[in-house]
């Protein structure tokens, strides 16, 4: 016999419990910056460390808009007034309630990946959920080739105008209901790219969005978490504060 | 009805009327001859044949004296009825395609090819019921050379010349095996030879065995000796093919039985087995490069070879049964040669009208530049498909129902003794399973391939559909696919007529027993063996002939084999319907929503980008590599070195049969001819020599003699 088989048995199951269990092995996240909450001081400078924008003044107030975040550190390193750091991936957000899908259904979904345009960072993680570790076929989530098999339309990047065409197509082949997940800053709001000549500034441009999940690129835990959200195998508990929704079974 | 006489001196007269007419009618009135002479004569045949089958069975009559050879008899038994129903099957829609062909293509000689054709009619009937060796052989000669000028008359004369090349071999083979009969009884009649044949010694009867096979086999199609066929069926013309392929291979296997079945029955295995393993082998080969053809007539000339092999395993397989003294299996496997003989010669009749008329709507008889044909020519598709899936054998087409007899005819060894007979059984077996298999992919290609998807060519896009004559005689064929299919305990009871004479035993006991007809009391046995209640709603619910198929094994495997194709097609329509109708139920008011097909996405799906029927065969030419050992030619176009612009590969597969007997003897022969040629040196002092020394040893041979 190979190896491989007893390596196997020894090595024993490494499957994170994740939803079932919290999971806080460290290194499976980068995490998010802290919703602020106090006054902004006022010299600027922690905002005008912010690449992307994430960062923006209110009213004296510090706003963070996590979906334009790219976990860069800037804004909690290297500076006189850190904001505080929040470790976790439960970032996902239901744009539309009555997308979830209903009990009966919620353990046999199939997916669709379409990669319209992104940088590579977002399907990497989104390929990761198939190792041993994530393995998302356990949760009966299945990637499947064509979109007419499809229950979720899973769309990376800002949407390039090359991809426009496929990506319509996609959408109009699958069957009804359809449900359309933005995954990664660019397929939120255009991310680093931005809207320009050749991306767009994000699915919802042309796709009804039923669920967001920020990060760039969001991890492994990130997607799966809102897999189980649109599936309805978790339930969503809207919280402000980043990165706090907790999930339950 | 008539009696057979009168019915056979009307269908030879109606032929013979048409020939004479073909030469009498101006040239244009001509091609309609085959479809009013030789349609009806061969409808009267069809009544001949039928009229054969009932009792008392058999005909017999003496034609005329040759002085020195004997009178010429003809004779019709239940064998030779069965193949005049078979051909006359073939021939009916035969003769109304070949009319419509011969109307459409530009003939130099229309009424030539008229004749011919009708030709051939007569001396397929006459192989049929000669029961005269010399009438035999004529029929049989006269058969080939009017083959021989069809498929040449398209002005390609090299798959003619090797047809009639390897089939005078054939010719030989059979007449020396006819001559040591005749030399061992006395008579050149059928009726003594058979009576004297059983005197026979071993010697004798294994040669007669070893040349008839090897003659006949020619013609049959059967390894090695069929490279001929993929060459002459693609050569022939459209209008013949179907008949030639449809009614005259069946001839080689109708001498093969005629011979081994009823003239000389071995009383022992090994030729038995030489049948099972050469038919298992010929159908694998034949399937194999089936499923890799492109060209559509090529394949369907393979596959007509596949079956030959099937036909030819499951009669090896009667003889090893009837040799060892099993008779109901023997009868089993004799009923499975014979339906698949009828089967094969309707499903491939038809399917190469289908082939004659798409290259005629098409211009192309290339697979991979067909495609999308359904759309133009949807009622040839449609019975181009029928034929696919019975040829495929696909419930609830006939195909099914003779290969699942072949099949479990080779499950039955397990009641023979002998291991090494039950492991050629094994093999043969094995072999026919991969080939049941490979055919599935060969016909879901050659159907998708041909007539789903884009059209892949332009002549494939601008194809009408076919005229009404051609497709009535397909539709008919069609029909018989499916009748065929799903009353096979009708046809069964038919064929044990010809069974019983050959084997001893009934067919239709074996496969139809009386227990599930509804007439008659059960016999106590069986009622015994299948429990009572059992036997009681078997026999209840059970209508007609009983219309399953069923056998039970001996007592080395006491089990019941059972199948229905009736009541699998029952299902089927129930199934569907049911479906339909719930759907209808569920979702029948419910929004349809139509979309265009998934295409990957592309901004517009050309015709290039979608499968070719090379690339769906790409696995299995992988798969057997080993076998196939494809011949890869790769040209490079550069620009500048290391700058290429195209790479084309051209993948050369020539024919195990070429690779490994043809090309060798010819360059064995090209090798003597040269050592010979070495003589003729071109010296007129060399030539003095060699008649000086010819003169030398002649008159050195006489002065010792
Ligand atoms: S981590 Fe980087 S991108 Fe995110 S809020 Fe801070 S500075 Fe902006």
């Amino acid at each position: 016999m190979s190896r491989w088989v007893i390596k196997g048995i020894r090595t024993g199951i490494v499957t994170t419990r994740y939803p079932e269990k919290k999971e806080e092995t460290p290194g499976t996240s980068p995490g998010l910056p802290e919703q602020v909450t106090g006054i902004a001081p006022e010299n600027r400078e922690t905002e005008s460390r912010c690449p992307t924008g994430a960062l923006s003044r209110e009213k004296n107030r510090l706003n963070l808009r996590q979906e334009r975040c790219i976990h860069c550190f800037r804004c909690s390193r290297g500076t006189e007034n850190p904001i505080p750091w929040k470790n976790g991936f439960e970032w996902a957000e239901i744009r539309n309630p009555e997308a979830v899908v209903p009990a009966s259904l919620r353990h046999s979904l199939h997916i669709r990946v379409v990669d319209a345009g992104d940088c590579g960072a977002c399907l990497n993680e989104i390929k990761l959920l198939n190792n041993p570790y994530y393995n998302m076929h356990r949760l009966g989530f299945f990637i499947t080739p064509t979109p007419r098999q499809a229950d979720i339309l899973l769309v990376a990047g800002p949407v390039a105008e090359h991809m426009k065409t496929p990506l319509l197509k996609a959408y109009e082949a699958m069957p009804a209901p359809k449900r359309v997940m933005a995954v990664g800053a660019c397929a939120l709001n255009g991310g680093v790219f931005g809207p320009g000549f050749v991306t767009g500034s994000g699915v919802a441009d042309i796709l009804p969005v039923d669920i967001e999940i920020p990060g760039c690129p969001p991890p492994p835990l990130a997607i799966l978490h809102g897999l189980c959200l649109i599936a309805g195998q978790l339930k969503n508990e809207p919280n402000a504060a980043t990165g706090t929704r907790k999930g339950e079974k | 009805m008539p009696g057979i006489e009168t019915l056979l001196i009307g269908t030879l007269s109606l032929y013979t009327a048409g020939i004479a007419a073909a030469f009498l009618l101006p040239k244009e009135k001509t091609p309609v001859l085959p479809a009013l002479f030789g349609g009806t004569g061969s409808l009267l045949l069809l009544f001949t044949g039928i009229k054969s089958f009932l009792p008392p069975e058999t005909f017999h009559a003496a034609l005329w004296t040759v002085p020195g050879i004997g009178t010429l008899t003809v004779s019709i038994d239940t064998l030779s009825a069965f193949f005049l129903v078979v051909t006359a099957i073939a021939a009916i829609p035969a003769s109304v395609f070949a009319a419509t062909r011969l109307k459409q293509t530009r003939w130099q000689h229309p009424e030539v090819a008229a004749a011919l054709y009708l030709g051939l009619l007569i001396s397929l009937t006459i192989v049929i019921i000669a029961s005269h060796v010399f009438l035999f052989l004529i029929a049989w000669e006269s058969m080939s050379i009017i083959i021989y000028l069809l498929i040449s008359s398209d002005n390609n004369e090299r798959p003619g010349y090797l047809m009639l090349s390897i089939g005078e071999a054939g010719t030989l083979a059979i007449t020396a095996a006819f001559l040591l009969l005749s030399a061992n009884t006395g008579s050149l009649s059928f009726a003594i030879i058979k009576t004297g044949a059983a005197s026979l010694g071993p010697g004798v009867q294994w040669a007669v065995f070893l040349l008839v096979f090897f003659g006949f086999s020619v013609k049959g199609g059967l390894i090695p000796l069929n490279f001929w066929m993929p060459g002459a069926y693609t050569a022939a013309p459209a209008a013949f093919i179907p008949l030639i392929a449809g009614a005259t291979l069946n001839m080689a296997l109708y001498g093969i039985i005629r011979v081994t079945g009823s003239l000389l029955p071995i009383p022992h295995a090994g030729p038995g087995i030489i049948m099972l393993i050469v038919g298992s082998a010929t159908a694998l080969i034949g399937i194999l490069y089936a499923t890799i053809e492109d060209d559509f007539k090529t394949l369907l000339a393979h596959s007509s070879i596949e079956n030959a092999g099937i036909i030819i395993a499951a009669l090896g397989a009667g003889s090893v049964f009837l040799a060892k003294g099993h008779l109901a299996a023997a009868s089993i496997a004799f009923a499975a040669a014979l339906y698949h003989l009828l089967n094969h010669s309707v499903f491939k009749t038809l399917l190469f009208m289908g082939a004659g008329a798409v290259e005629d709507k098409t211009g192309t008889r290339s697979l991979d530049r067909m495609g999308g044909l359904l759309k133009h020519m949807p009622w040839t598709g449609l019975f181009v498909l029928i034929g696919a899936l019975s040829i495929a054998a696909m419930p609830p087409f006939n195909g099914f129902v003779s290969e699942w007899l072949t099949l479990q005819a080779l499950l039955r060894s397990v009641e023979l003794s002998s291991p090494g007979i039950k492991l050629a059984f094994v093999a043969a077996g094995v072999g026919l399973t991969l080939t049941a298999g490979l055919a599935v992919t060969c016909f879901v290609r050659a159907f998708a391939m041909g007539f789903l998807g884009m059209s892949r060519s332009d002549s494939a896009s601008a194809a009408k559909e076919t005229g009404k004559p051609a497709l009535l005689s397909m539709a008919g064929l069609a029909v018989f696919c499916l009748a065929l299919g799903i009353l096979p305990t009708y046809v069964i009871p038919a064929l044990n007529k010809t069974i019983r004479p050959l084997t001893g035993a009934s067919a239709t006991t074996a496969l139809v027993p009386g227990f599930f007809r509804p007439q008659g009391k059960l016999p106590e046995a069986f009622v015994n063996d299948f429990h009572k209640l059992g036997a009681q709603i078997g026999k209840n619910s059970m209508p007609g002939r009983g219309l399953a198929v069923l056998h039970r094994g001996g007592t080395k495997n006491p089990v019941v084999f059972a199948m229905s194709t009736f009541y699998m097609f029952i299902t089927l329509i129930i199934l569907l319907g049911l479906t339909a109708g719930l759907v209808r139920l569920f979702a029948g008011r419910r929004r349809k929503i139509r979309q265009p097909r998934w295409d990957g996405g592309v901004r517009k799906l050309l015709p290039e980008m979608t499968y070719t029927a090379t690339g769906f065969a790409h696995p299995v030419r992988v798969i057997f590599e080993s076998i196939l050992r494809p011949k890869v030619v790769e040209r490079k176009d550069t620009i500048a070195e290391h700058f290429r612009v195209t790479i084309r590969q051209k993948r050369n597969e020539i024919h195990l049969i070429d690779r490994m007997v043809l090309n060798p003897l010819d360059s064995a022969a090209h090798r003597i001819a040269r050592t010979l040629a070495k003589m003729h040196n071109g010296r007129i002092n060399t030539y003095a020599g060699y008649a000086l020394l010819a003169l030398i040893v002649f008159l050195a041979i006489a002065s010792i003699i």
